[in-house]
């Protein structure tokens, strides 16, 4: 999740700024703007337990503030760039484990084909993971978990919420990490090792969202609400993306 | 007589030259999607030959997003789809205010990004037409990271040109990015408390 705000917000706006460069030549204008179709407004979001999620949301803040901050600069500071991007490459490969077993939840084989492949090719010459050989082969990794499986079968989002450390979620996303942790094998292995992955994969993430999240602070008026749009934004096209591959399938059935 | 045989050719000409000048202007008013190709490549390579622009707290980058960027963006359209049903609750004069703070933060906060350009490309894929020749979506990949990104341009041909009036990252759209924001803010203290809040944000 926090990987693809990564993305997000510093492109949107280079883009932009690429793609205007110059003046153009104009072509013909047309007479009057479009009007803008009312019917696009989108329903209020549900949150129905605001007061908590905003008092959870300054939680997370604070410790970011004390804790979170202070590491991820300790972890850009001193690991070298190569080894923070092998560190995120070989729990993306985990996590491909997840997304390809998900898309076939999703009853959507030929995307898992192209995710299990991407493990297969990782694990092997990418070495355990550590290099993401099959971007390099156009395989290129998709997000996908139980949260949207859920999702595309039905189930509703819910209130959302804001969980402690994790962060945006929902009611059903939260079901779905819920399944997630418990069929995790690092759930079961002793403290130690347990804790150290978890930690590290948890620091790398963060870190990975370090820029995106300067950039939120700077644009929101109320970085509360702007960071619920882009999280349920965000979560809604998954579960569309999910639901039009399963109809593309039943209209070449 | 005299007159009417002098004006036939003269006539002639005219449409001659009346069809080269349009025809040149058909010819060289590009396509959304040419557009949209044609300046990312110019704006990377700005970028990539220019090291002021590839520091950030450079003043240069203002002067060129102010130059360059902004005339191709149509602030008015993205604050009217990040108002929605509110736009018409503010008068002219506030309309007026909001589109100029609103647009100071979006340029302000993004300037800035404009330096990492040094390492990314852009590909046109495809454009998706709404309305012949008034609104189109050109859809772009961002690459040069570790994987590639979606990025949707909405333009709209006015008296101005084509400007885009919204930037979907992912299928994330800006404009939209913003309503909730912008509703709570008119539902909470009215038009002037948006209007207040958007220039504290920017220091005003």
């Amino acid at each position: 999740m926090k990987r693809t705000f990564a993305s997000l917000f510093i492109l949107a706006v280079i883009a932009p700024s690429l793609a205007f460069a110059t003046p153009v030549k104009k072509m013909k204008p047309n007479v009057a703007p479009l009007p803008i179709e009312e019917a696009a407004e989108p329903a209020p979001p549900n949150d129905l337990f605001e007061p908590v999620n905003r008092a959870t949301f300054a939680l997370n803040d604070g410790i970011d503030a004390l804790i979170v901050n202070p590491l991820v600069a300790v972890w850009n500071g001193i690991v070298p760039s190569f080894v923070r991007t092998g560190v995120g490459n070989f729990f993306n490969n985990l996590d491909d484990i997840y997304v390809g077993a998900n898309h076939l939840l999703q009853g959507n084989g030929s995307r898992a084909a192209v995710d299990f492949q991407r493990v297969a090719v990782n694990t092997t010459i990418g070495i355990v993971g550590l290099v993401d050989v099959g971007a390099k082969m156009g395989l290129n990794k998709v997000d996908g978990d139980f949260g949207q499986t859920l999702g595309v079968w039905g189930v509703p989002t819910g209130p959302y919420l804001i969980l402690p450390l994790i962060g945006p979620s929902t009611v059903r996303e939260t079901a779905g990490r819920t399944v997630r942790i418990a069929t995790d094998p690092r759930t079961y292995m002793d403290a130690v090792p347990s804790y150290s992955l978890m930690g590290l994969e948890y620091l790398q993430t963060r870190a990975d969202a370090k820029a995106n999240e300067g950039l939120i602070a700077a644009s929101s008026l109320d970085r509360y609400v702007f960071v619920r749009n882009l999280y349920l934004q965000k979560r809604s096209l998954m579960v569309k993306a999910g639901l039009e591959a399963s109809k593309s399938r039943q209209a070449a059935k | 007589m005299c007159f009417r045989q002098w004006i036939r050719p003269f006539a002639g000409i005219v449409a001659f030259l009346a069809a080269l000048v349009l025809s040149h202007a058909y010819a060289d008013a590009p396509s959304p999607d040419e557009l949209v190709r044609k300046l990312a490549a110019e704006m990377t390579s700005a970028v990539r030959s220019d090291p002021d622009l590839q520091n950030p707290g450079s003043v240069k980058i203002s002067d060129f997003v102010q130059k360059n960027i902004v005339p191709r963006f149509d602030f008015e359209r993205i604050t009217q789809i990040a108002m929605g049903r509110n736009w018409a609750k503010a008068n002219p004069a506030e309309q007026k205010q909001i589109v100029a703070e609103f647009s100071k933060l979006l340029t302000r906060t993004y300037s800035n990004a404009i330096a990492t350009l040094k390492d990314l490309d852009v590909e046109v894929k495809s454009t998706r037409v709404v309305a012949p020749n008034a609104d189109v979506t050109v859809k772009t990949q961002m690459i040069g990271r570790p994987q590639p990104v979606a990025i949707d341009y909405s333009l709209i041909n006015g008296p101005g040109g084509w400007r885009v009036y919204d930037v979907s990252v992912e299928g994330i759209s800006l404009a939209a990015a913003y309503r909730d924001e912008f509703a709570g803010l008119v539902a909470q203290s009215g038009v002037s408390g948006l209007i207040d809040a958007l220039k504290k944000k920017n220091g005003g």
